[in-house]
């Protein structure tokens, strides 16, 4: 009994030494892995690729869900103030907030109107430029929205005419507005507004040539005003930041921006270092949504940097 | 022709006055304007008597001491305003003895032959009826201790021996009639002790019978808003004196009451000693408190605050012989500041901007609103930037500036010359043993860099502070301004480590750092380079960018402590010791009162059971040592000693009419309309020069303002630059501070470009249509008659070069307007129903949409997209050729 203990031992040492060899057949089964420069380059290219195609992919299609679902959010949020007595009237209201339902008929556009316009605001929906009154109260009031990206909300406005009729919903009733006309660049402006009326300026982005429904580039507005206008609280800000103002970025948002790209750094290094333990289809498992939810807001974050019309 | 001769006399005494009133405050001799008896000058007083004091001997004859011919004079006695200190000077009073270190209040109390100055309510003239005729009883103390003398021993009984006193006034009680009881005053009627009441009676009709300090008027309470005025100042061993006395309005003392309806005087009561009547046999101990001749050497300080003897002593100022020796002088008090409000209902015309200018509108004002044939002007002081970008939003028809400021619209702007004044450098500093205050501060750009980098350490607390540890505590301790101020106490004080300033944007810090720039010394050891006895530049400051409108706050050191309060309010040391403020009137109310805004205070607070920080006690009399920066109208009115700057190697100016004019000289104008320029540099070179000289301007535009604005800005420019510039008290004059703007001398070009833009500024004539503007701005936009490019441009954001939302045309700067001219609901069709010459709203052209684009917004998707179908591409091929070539 006492001879064969060392003979096991023996016996063990080498099994345990042999573990090593796991890692080889694992090797084995994956493909060879790919050589040299080309493989190099081949990989770059992919990244390249995939970061591109991922935020085209998230401004066409995935910020549209996400525009379709905080609107629907907002659309709650905004009825049951509305319900309530309890929606603001200006003139000063917390960005983000919703303010006003615009319904423009011929374009089956329903959409609330969220306040401030950088480019983080309308992501949401339409932005209403803060230091303005709330549509239909007495003054001008300015809405930008999308053109292309982010469900677009405002990509139509192009199609609309003078005559045409479309209604706003705030705190203080429900306003018709009539359309005055279509403005593009080095279009005369209006005619000044007479004192008692409310103007309502639509401005999104408009794009030229064959392309135009993805080169968004120059600002668009559309006039309309009504004769019944709604008393307008005193006291409006005189100025808003530069990144709320027409086509404006929002360089505001480069801390969140670099916060956002370490944490995908740390996520890619923990999947190399999880992959040393576990096996790729576990790790990708818990991984692959970790890293879907960060780049989305990776990207929501990087659209702040972009104009605010397109 | 004899009237313009009369007008240039008058000018000429009143200017030669106000010279002699600016070398008063320069710290040279009390302002000695005539002997003769009775008024020299309108504005001034002068009065001669002999006094005497008379014991009567034990058979009934008397023993008169030599004569003392008083003469007392004051500067200024007409059309006075609240808390402006005019200077009273006497010369052949007997010298005082045992000063105390206070003279004000009751701290002044314990001295011997003091001169005791009052203001009273009333003038002394028999022929009035009783009420406006003064007394005792309506001169303001802020004490019980120095009206009445409540329960006294014998010995402090002088008054019941006085010769000039009724019989029933040398009763044990006297004073108020009937005799108050124990309910109101306890303790007053104790036998058989001695008890005189001097009751105050106030403007309303309530009498006060001063017996403790709850029977006295309100504004008596302790800790009142004001210190005291009264004043028992000493007289020299020469028998001279002056003392700058503060006047009180009704608006400060309500009790007091003196007003532009309500006749008042000061009254100086030289002490010259009891006159005593005929003494018992043997004397008693009251009849030798009466003989008493003083217990301190003449020229003598009683620190101590010992005991003095009544019998010379200012307590029984109102005792029958001390009151007939008085002089009262009578006073006239200025109209209200509010006389406009009250007087006229018309909406007032703001003017909007400079502080400097204060003083003037203070008497200008009156001179508008009580013309039915002028508007009502109201000058509203904010900073200048404010002030000017409110005028060229149409916000308000006028600014008052002092420099040029960026035009943001495309309407030009006029600037018109209105007053020639500046800022100083305020300040009370005591001089070491009770020898009175300091009056030739000398300051040059270094020391004054120093104090706004907050360089220096205030006290151990800043040892501390990284990289300037070495440096001194306060400025009375660096070697640099005792070399230039010497003789001064060296005891540190924590309102010595900073000049208190401006906290928002104005033009006078833009000017005083410009001459901060203009100066080599200052700028090489702002920028790091240590000063001969190596003290460097706070490093929060090093290197900063001057001239600069605003001094900003950068320190950011909090001192480490044992101190529990200071741990439980952790606070920036440095900028509490700044703690500047909003106005220069603050300053300069600060300085008067010797009250530095330094925030250092750390206590608790007993109700609270909490540490709280607070405002520093108002200095002592006798160590007063602060700084400040105030405008020279704030520091003629408060009487504010100002410091000489330096100028020239070695050259230091002090603001008088002289070297305002110098200055005004060396000033250019660069383009038409446009603002004088004083170039820092010029003026270092030129000795005579007072750096801080400003040109105060009204600035208006020139093109789309309402008509009826225009007209009356060029009434104001007008008058102001012609009967404005009469210097006086009254209504509508020129007050002392100002150099007035006239057609000749130095100030011919000031005259001249005032009424040039006056007559541009109601022409408002360049007309758009015609030509386009010369000096628009790079707006693409073509001026159209009746809309202002402004709003089509830079709508509402102060930087242009930011795409502006191209907006319609009343949106959405026009909201704000409209609100702050409440009276156009639309500023646009206001203006054009104004402008003769413009067409109606409908028919003008507008102007086309501005152009805004992006063209990273129009790249970004092709951009996206080709770029990933490329990248795809290629990264597939590379994988393939990789794979290819891995094969065989």
């Amino acid at each position: 009994m006492t001879a064969t203990l060392p003979e096991e031992k023996r016996r063990l040492l080498p099994a345990r030494l042999s573990r090593p060899a796991r890692p080889a057949r694992t090797a084995r089964a994956a493909p060879p892995p790919a050589q040299g420069a080309p493989a190099v380059l081949s990989t770059c290219f992919a990244m390249v690729a995939l970061i591109c195609l991922w935020t085209a992919a998230q401004l066409l299609v995935l910020g549209g869900l996400a525009h379709e679902r905080t609107q629907d959010l907002l659309y709650r949020e905004f009825r049951t103030q509305l319900a309530g007595a309890t929606a603001p009237i200006g003139p000063v209201v917390p960005v983000g907030d919703p303010v006003a339902v615009l319904t423009v008929p011929r374009l089956g556009l329903q959409e609330v109107v969220v306040e401030g316009t950088a480019s983080g605001d309308t992501l949401a929906g339409p932005g209403h430029l803060r230091n303005t009154a709330l549509p239909g109260q007495e003054g001008t009031s300015v809405l930008m929205g999308r053109a292309a990206t982010y469900g677009g909300p405002f990509g139509d406005l192009a199609a609309l005419s003078p005559g045409d009729r479309f209604t706003v919903v705030v705190a203080q009733g429900t306003v018709r507005f009539t359309v005055i006309g279509v403005r593009h660049a080095g279009d005369p402006l209006p005619a000044p507004r007479e004192p008692g009326r409310a103007r309502l300026t639509l401005v999104t982005a408009e794009g030229a040539g064959r392309l135009s429904a993805l080169t968004p580039d120059t600002a668009l507005f559309v006039d309309a005003e009504t004769k019944k206008a709604l008393a307008a609280p005193p006291g409006l800000p005189a100025v808003v930041p530069d990144s709320e103002l027409t086509m404006a970025t929002d360089p505001a948002a480069i801390p969140l921006l670099t916060l956002y790209l370490a944490l995908l750094l740390a996520l890619t290094l923990g999947v190399v270092a999880a992959r040393q333990r576990w096996s790729a289809a576990l790790v990708w498992v818990v991984a692959a949504p970790v890293a879907l939810a960060l780049s989305w807001q990776t990207t929501d974050v990087v659209m702040r940097l972009l104009p605010n019309l397109i | 022709m004899t009237r313009r001769t009369a007008r240039a006399t008058a000018a000429a005494l009143v200017g030669l006055l106000l010279a002699v009133s600016m070398t008063t405050l320069a710290g040279a001799a009390p302002a000695e304007t005539g002997n003769a008896p009775g008024g020299v000058d309108k504005d001034g007083y002068s009065a001669t008597r002999a006094l005497t004091r008379v014991f009567t001997n034990p058979d009934g004859s008397t023993y008169e001491f030599p004569p003392n011919t008083v003469t007392v004079t004051a500067d200024h006695t007409q059309d006075l305003r609240g808390r402006q200190r005019i200077t009273i000077g006497w010369s052949g009073a007997q010298p005082s003895a045992g000063r105390a270190s206070n003279p004000y209040g009751e701290n002044g109390l314990q001295q011997e032959y003091p001169v005791v100055i009052l203001q009273c309510r009333g003038t002394d003239d028999p022929a009035l009826p009783v009420a406006e005729q003064l007394s005792p009883s309506t001169c303001w103390t802020a004490s019980v201790a120095q009206r009445s003398q409540i329960a006294r021993g014998d010995a402090e009984a002088a008054w019941v021996h006085d010769l000039d006193a009724p019989v029933e006034a040398k009763a044990r009680l006297f004073g108020v009639a009937p005799f108050p009881g124990a309910d109101l005053c306890p303790g007053a009627d104790a036998d058989p002790y001695f008890t005189h009441l001097t009751p105050y009676a106030a403007h309303n009709g309530t009498v006060f019978p001063a017996c403790n300090a709850v029977q006295m008027p309100p504004e008596a309470a302790v800790g009142a808003a004001f210190p005291p005025n009264e004043v028992a100042a000493f007289t020299d061993l020469d028998g001279t004196g002056a003392v700058q006395f503060e006047i009180r309005s009704e608006v400060e003392n309500e009790s007091l009451g003196c007003s532009d309806q309500v006749a008042c005087s000061i009254v100086v009561v030289p002490i010259n000693g009891l006159s005593c009547d005929q003494p018992a046999e043997p004397a008693t101990i009251a009849d030798e408190a009466c003989r008493r001749g003083g217990r301190f050497e003449p020229g003598s300080s009683n620190f101590a605050n010992q005991g003095v003897d009544q019998a010379v002593s200012p307590v029984l100022w109102w005792s029958a012989s001390n009151w007939k020796n008085r002089f009262s002088i009578p006073i006239t008090m200025g109209l209200p500041p509010d006389t406009c409000d009250v007087l006229d209902p018309r909406p007032p015309t703001g003017f909007y901007g400079s502080e400097l200018l204060a003083q003037a509108a203070l008497q200008w004002s009156p001179s508008y609103c009580l013309d039915k044939k002028r508007f009502k002007f109201q000058l509203n002081q904010m900073s200048d930037d404010a002030g000017f970008s409110l005028m060229e939003s149409g916000g308000g028809p006028a600014a008052v500036v002092s420099s040029e400021h960026k035009t943001e619209g495309a309407d030009p702007v006029g600037y018109a010359p209105t007053a020639v004044t500046g800022f100083a450098v305020g300040y009370v500093i005591d001089r070491p043993d009770n020898a009175g205050e300091y009056g030739q501060l000398r300051l040059n750009a270094r020391l004054i860099a120093k104090l706004l980098t907050q360089s220096y350490l205030g006290s151990d607390l800043g040892r501390g502070h990284p990289g300037i540890a070495g440096n001194p505590l306060a400025i009375m301790n660096d070697p640099e301004f005792i070399e230039l101020n010497p003789g001064l106490s060296l005891i540190t004080q924590e309102a010595g480590a900073t000049v208190l300033s401006l906290s928002n944007s104005s033009d006078v810090m833009d000017q005083l750092t410009d001459y901060l720039a203009h100066d080599k010394t200052a700028m090489e050891w702002i920028d790091g380079k240590p000063d001969q006895w190596g003290m460097k530049v706070n490093p929060a400051y090093k290197k900063i960018k001057l001239p600069r409108p605003e001094w900003p706050l950068l320190d950011e050191f909090v001192p480490q402590t044992e101190n529990v309060c200071r741990q439980e309010n952790p606070a920036v040391y440095f900028t509490q010791l700044a703690a500047p403020v909003t106005t220069m009137r603050k300053i300069a109310e600060a300085l008067l009162d010797a009250w530095p805004n330094v925030q250092t205070r750390c206590e608790f607070d007993q109700s609270t059971q909490l540490y709280k920080l607070g405002r520093i006690d108002r200095q002592s009399f006798g160590a007063r040592f602060m700084l400040g920066l105030i405008s020279l109208g704030d520091a003629q009115r408060y009487g504010l000693r100002a410091a000489a700057l330096e100028t020239a190697k070695g050259e230091y100016v002090a603001p008088s009419d002289g070297s305002l004019k110098a200055a005004v000289a060396l000033s250019e104008q660069k383009k038409e309309t446009g603002p004088f320029v004083l170039d820092q540099a010029t003026v270092r070179r030129e000795a005579g020069a007072y750096p801080g000289t400003m040109v105060v301007y009204t600035a208006a535009l020139l093109r789309n303002l309402a008509q009826e604005d225009a007209d009356k800005i060029a009434q104001f420019v007008e008058v102001s630059t012609t009967e404005g510039q009469e210097q006086g008290t009254g209504n509508g004059e020129l007050p002392a501070g100002f150099v007035p703007i006239l057609e000749q001398g130095p100030t011919k070009k000031l005259y001249q470009a005032a009424q040039d833009v006056a007559a541009a500024i109601k022409a408002q004539t360049p007309a758009p249509s015609e030509a386009p503007s010369p000096d628009g701005p790079a707006t693409p936009t073509p001026v159209i008659p009746d809309v202002d490019p402004d709003d089509l441009g830079g709508a509402g954001t102060p930087t242009t070069d930011t795409p502006a939302a191209p907006t319609p045309t009343d949106e959405p700067t026009a909201k704000p307007t409209d609100k702050q001219t409440d009276k156009q609901p639309d500023k646009k069709a206001d203006r054009s129903t104004d402008g003769a010459t413009t067409p109606a709203v409908d028919a003008a052209p507008m102007p086309p949409t501005q152009a805004v684009s992006s063209g990273l917004a129009g790249g970004l998707l092709p951009g996206l997209l080709l770029l990933g179908l490329f990248g795809m591409a290629i990264a597939s091929v590379l994988r393939l050729l990789a794979r290819g070539g891995g094969r065989p």
